[in-house]
C-alpha cells in the first residue's frame, strides 16, 4: 500500500524546528507543501553546500529534509494566494507565535490541525525568548552536563540540531494524535510545542524529579563515568571505542580478553571481579584496557569484543558509518538526486515495515510546484 | 475498551508492552498519557533497570526492600499512567497468560533484543498467529534480521550515541570525544519514532483493517538525524567532526562564562539582527565585526572579546539582558536552576498523580500538548505488579482462581506487601510545584 497518510494535506511553513517532521510525514506518504518567500526558505543557506550548484539549491540540508516535500512560492503579501493554499489544508506547521503569524485562523477550515513549534511555549515569562538548539541544550540542564571537568560545557553533537528535530518528531507525533481525535470529532484542533520542554522531555537524567531523590548535581565527567570500570571511551589504532562494563560477566569476559592478548595475569585475580575494588584502582584497570585498545582497530575491538559478549561499540564517524558492514548488508544507505542530477547517499527509511510504507522524492527546486498549486 | 467518556486521541487502545529502560517505555508513557491502556510486562527473575534503581533515599532502610522498585523517580518518567503486570514468560505457565492479552491488544510494544525475543516466541510471526490484526512495533539495537552482521550483538543504553556517531560529534575540536552518555538522545528519539510508526501502524489498520509489523533498527534510526553529513562525505569525502559550541552557519555562538563558579551563558548571535543587539550592549558596534564573514573567520578572537565582557555578569541577570535585546541566550542550567525556574514551573511542566505506594509523586510533564483532546496522568507508579490479578481477569478472562492458581506455579506474580507504604522525604512540599495550589490537601 501507499504511505498511511496518503491523502492528507500539510502546509509547512517552518524552518528547522520543523523540517524533520514534515519529511518524515512526506515519507509517510503525506502531501507536503512547503511555504516558501520568493528568496526561499531559511534551510536553503545552510551550510555544507554542494559545490557545483547555484543558490538557492545547493543546500545539503535543503536537499535532505526538503526531501518528499513540495515547493511552492507564495509572496507574504499576498493574502489571496496564501488563503487558497491554506483552504485545503488538513495540517499547517509553523514556527511562530501566533501575533506574528500570517495565517489568520479564518484562513483555515476547521477540520485542520494547527501545529505551532516555539521556542518556549505559547505561556509563560519567557515565551517570547528565542532559541537555537545550544540554547534549548542550556536551558535543559544537558548542557552543562556534557563535556569535560576543565573544559567549556558543551552541546551534544552540535552539528545535528538534536534539540530542534526533538522539538520537530514531537510536533508530528502531536499531529498524528489530532488526526486520530478528528477521525471522532470531525474537527481539527491546535498543537504546540515548546523546544525547551521537548529537550526537557529528553534529559530526565538531568531533571529536577532525579536531583530532588539524589540530590546529586550532575557535573561533567568528559567521556568516562563512574558508574564502573571500564565505562566509557577508550583510545584505539583508528580513534575511540566505548565499552560499558557493569554486569559480573562482562567483566569476567573482559579481563580473560584483556589477559589473553597482552599476556596480563594480573588483571585475571578475583579480587577485580568486585565492582567496588574496579573504582578504586580505575586508573590502573584503564592503562591495562587501553594496553588492549591501543594497538586495535575500532572495527576489530567491535567484532571480537562482542564475540566475547562484552558491551563495547566504535565510537563511529560518518565515514566509518557509510562503510559499516551491517549496515551495508541491511542496504541502510539509500540515494537522492541533487538538482544537477548527481546521485548522492542519504540515510534511508528511519525504520522498516512489512507493508510499503516509505517512499521519498528528492527535494524540489525553490517554486517547483507554484504552477501546480496555484495556477 | 478502558474508558468510553472521555474523547482521548488512543481512547480504546490497548498496548501490551514489553519495556526496558527508556526507548519502548518512553513511547508507552506517551500513549499512555494521550488515552491508551499500556500493560507494561514485568519480571522478578529479570527486572526493568528502573526497578533495580530504586530511590537514594531508601537504599540503607531494609525494612523498605519491598517497596524500593517502586520508588525510583525513573519509574514515572518512563511509565506514567501504564498498569503493571507481573508475568515470567519464561515459564510456560506465564507465557500462555502473556498470549491470552496479546490476543486482546491492539499494538504489541517491545525493546527486547530481537533474538530474545524470538526465544521467547514473541517474534512477529508467532504474535501475528495469535492476532492477524496487530501493530507490532520492536525497537532492537541492530533491526529483527538475524541474517544480519550485528543481529546477535549487545545494545547496551550508553554504547548507542557513539555507535551512531554522536559522541565523534560532541567536544571543543581539540580534544578528545566528550561522552553524551549522561542522557541519552538517541533512546529518546527512538522512542519518537516508535510513537510515530505505532500511529502510522494504527491509521493503516483504521483504512485497511490489516496489522504491521515495524522494525525499528536503534543503529538506524538515529542515523536518519545525520543526513546533510553523509551526503557531504559522499559528495566531497569530508568528514565533519566536534567543533565545541561553534556553528557552520555564522558567529558567534557559544558558551561564556559568568561571575562565580562554574556559571555560564549559552549565546547564539549569528544572524545580523542578534550580532547588531549584541555587539550594541557589549558596546563594541561599528568594527569590522559587523561583516558576518569576518565574525565567522575570526571566531577564537570574538569568543574571547566576548568572554571578557560576559565574565563579569551573572549568568541570569545577562540571559535576561541578551533576550530583552532580542538575543538567543540562557543560563547554562544546573539542575538546581531547573529547580527554581518559575518558566518551566509557569507550565505545569512538573506534574503530580496519585501512587499505590508513595501516596502521590512528582514527575515531569508531556511536550506534546494538544488543545482539545489534552493527555491525563492516571496514576504516577504504577507500582511493581500492581494490576495483575485485575489485568488477567478483566483483559484475559482468567478467572480469580485461575490467576491465584498462575501466582502459585510462578507464572506471575502481584504487588509485594501493598500494606507497606512510604512517602518521598519531599512529599510535604510537592504541591510547591504546581502552580495556583496553596495547599497540598487540593492534590
Amino acid at each position: 500500500m501507499a504511505g498511511p497518510y496518503n491523502g492528507v494535506r500539510v502546509v509547512d511553513t517552518t524552518g528547522l524546528a520543523g523540517a524533520y517532521a514534515t519529511r518524515l510525514f512526506a515519507g509517510l506518504g503525506a502531501e507536503v507543501i512547503r511555504l516558501e518567500p520568493p528568496h526561499g526558505s531559511p534551510l536553503r543557506t545552510l551550510a555544507p553546500f554542494a559545490e557545483s550548484i547555484e543558490p538557492p539549491e545547493n543546500s545539503l540540508w535543503w536537499a535532505y529534509l526538503g526531501m518528499g516535500t513540495q515547493s511552492v512560492v507564495v509572496d507574504p503579501d499576498d493574502g489571496d494566494a496564501l488563503a487558497q493554499i491554506l483552504s485545503e489544508a488538513d495540517v499547517v506547521f509553523e514556527d511562530r507565535l501566533p501575533e506574528q503569524s500570517p495565517i489568520a485562523a479564518d484562513l483555515l477550515p476547521d477540520t485542520a490541525i494547527r501545529t505551532t513549534i516555539v521556542p518556549f511555549g505559547l505561556t509563560g515569562p519567557k515565551r517570547s525568548w528565542k532559541t537555537s538548539n545550544l540554547v534549548s541544550w542550556a536551558a535543559s540542564g544537558v548542557l552543562y552536563a556534557t563535556g569535560f571537568q576543565d573544559r567549556v560545557p558543551v552541546a551534544p553533537a552540535g552539528h545535528l540540531q538534536l534539540a530542534l528535530h526533538a522539538s520537530a518528531a514531537s510536533a508530528l507525533v502531536g499531529t498524528l494524535l489530532a488526526l486520530r481525535a478528528r477521525r471522532t470529532s470531525g474537527t481539527g484542533q491546535e498543537v504546540e510545542i515548546s523546544m525547551h520542554e521537548a529537550a526537557l522531555m529528553f534529559a530526565p537524567e538531568t531533571g529536577v524529579p532525579v536531583f530532588l531523590d539524589d540530590r546529586v548535581h550532575r557535573e561533567r565527567s568528559g567521556n568516562r563515568r563512574d558508574l564502573g570500570r571500564p565505562f566509557g571511551l577508550y583510545p584505539c589504532s583508528d580513534g575511540f571505542v566505548s565499552i560499558i562494563v557493569l554486569m559480573p560477566r562482562h567483566w569476567n569476559a573482559m579481563a580473560e580478553w584483556v589477559a589473553e592478548t597482552t599476556g596480563n595475569e594480573t588483571i585475571m585475580e578475583e579480587v577485580f571481579q568486585d565492582l567496588g575494588v574496579r573504582m578504586e584502582s580505575q586508573d590502573l584497570i584503564d592503562t591495562w584496557v587501553e594496553e588492549l585498545t591501543v594497538g586495535r582497530t575500532r572495527l576489530e575491538l567491535f567484532t571480537e569484543g562482542q564475540r566475547r559478549g562484552i558491551p563495547i561499540t566504535p565510537v563511529n564517524t560518518v565515514s566509518a558509518l557509510v562503510d559499516d558492514p551491517h549496515l551495508l548488508a541491511a542496504q541502510f544507505w539509500s540515494k537522492t538526486q541533487l538538482p544537477n542530477d548527481v546521485e548522492v547517499t542519504v540515510p534511508g527509511a528511519p525504520f522498516r515495515t512489512n507493508s510499503d510504507w516509505w517512499n521519498i522524492t528528492p527535494a524540489p527546486l525553490l517554486g517547483q510546484h507554484t504552477e501546480t498549486y496555484l495556477g | 475498551m478502558s474508558n468510553t467518556t472521555s474523547q482521548l486521541p488512543l481512547d480504546g487502545i490497548r498496548v501490551f508492552e514489553l519495556g526496558i529502560a527508556i526507548a519502548s517505555p518512553f513511547c508507552g508513557r506517551l500513549m499512555a498519557h494521550f488515552g491508551a491502556d499500556v500493560i507494561k510486562i514485568e519480571s522478578q527473575l529479570s527486572p526493568d533497570v528502573v526497578r533495580i534503581m530504586g530511590s537514594a533515599w531508601v537504599r540503607e532502610r531494609d525494612d523498605l526492600a519491598a517497596a524500593a522498585p517502586d520508588t525510583s523517580p525513573y519509574v514515572p518518567e518512563m511509565n506514567a499512567s501504564k498498569r503493571s503486570v507481573g508475568l515470567e514468560l519464561k515459564t510456560d505457565a506465564g507465557r500462555d497468560a502473556a498470549l491470552r492479552l496479546i490476543a486482546e491488544c491492539d499494538v504489541f510494544l517491545a525493546n527486547f533484543g530481537a533474538r530474545a525475543l524470538a526465544e521467547l516466541g514473541l517474534d512477529y510471526e508467532s504474535v501475528a498467529a495469535i492476532n492477524p490484526n496487530i501493530v507490532y512495533v520492536q525497537l532492537p539495537g541492530f533491526g529483527s534480521d538475524p541474517a544480519m552482521p550485528y543481529y546477535p550483538f549487545v545494545a547496551w543504553g550508553p554504547n548507542q550515541a557513539p555507535l551512531v556517531g554522536l559522541d565523534d560529534f560532541t567536544g571543543h575540536a581539540a580534544d578528545p570525544p566528550a561522552g553524551i552518555a549522561t542522557v541519552a538522545p538517541p533512546d529518546y528519539m527512538s522512542a519518537l519514532h516508535a510513537t510515530i510508526a505505532t500511529l502510522s501502524g494504527l491509521e493503516q489498520r483504521e483504512m485497511t483493517g490489516e496489522g504491521v509489523h515495524v522494525d525499528i533498527s536503534q543503529f538506524e534510526t538515529t542515523l536518519a538525524l545525520l543526513g546533510p553529513f553523509v551526503m557531504d562525505y559522499d559528495l566531497t569525502g569530508t568528514v565533519h567532526s566536534r567543533i565545541g559550541n561553534h556553528s557552520l552557519w555564522g558567529a558567534p555562538q557559544g558558551v561564556y562564562p559568568c561571575a562565580g563558579h562554574e556559571r555560564w551563558v549559552a549565546i547564539t548571535a549569528t544572524d545580523t539582527e542578534s550580532w547588531a543587539a549584541l555587539s550594541s550592549l557589549m558596546g563594541t558596534s561599528g568594527n569590522e565585526f559587523d561583516e558576518a564573514d569576518h565574525r565567522m573567520a575570526h571566531r577564537e578572537e570574538l569568543d574571547r572579546l566576548i568572554s571578557d565582557w560576559t565574565s563579569g555578569f551573572d549568568a541570569h541577570d545577562l540571559a535576561h539582558r541578551l533576550q530583552n535585546a532580542g538575543v538567543a541566550a540562557h543560563v547554562v542550567s544546573t539542575n538546581e536552576d531547573l529547580l527554581h525556574d518559575t518558566h518551566t514551573m509557569s507550565r505545569n511542566w512538573y506534574q503530580v498523580a496519585p501512587h499505590s505506594r508513595l501516596g502521590r509523586d512528582l514527575f515531569s510533564g508531556c511536550a506534546v500538548k494538544l488543545s482539545d483532546t489534552p493527555g491525563r496522568w492516571t496514576d504516577a507508579g504504577p507500582s511493581m505488579g500492581q494490576h495483575t490479578r485485575e489485568v488477567l481477569s478483566d483483559v484475559a478472562g482468567m478467572s480469580d482462581n485461575e490467576v491465584s492458581e498462575l501466582v502459585a506455579a510462578n507464572g506471575a506474580f502481584e504487588q509485594i506487601e501493598p500494606e507497606t507504604l512510604v512517602s518521598r522525604p519531599w512529599n510535604d512540599w510537592i504541591h510547591l510545584f504546581l502552580p495556583g495550589v496553596d495547599d497540598a490537601r487540593d492534590l
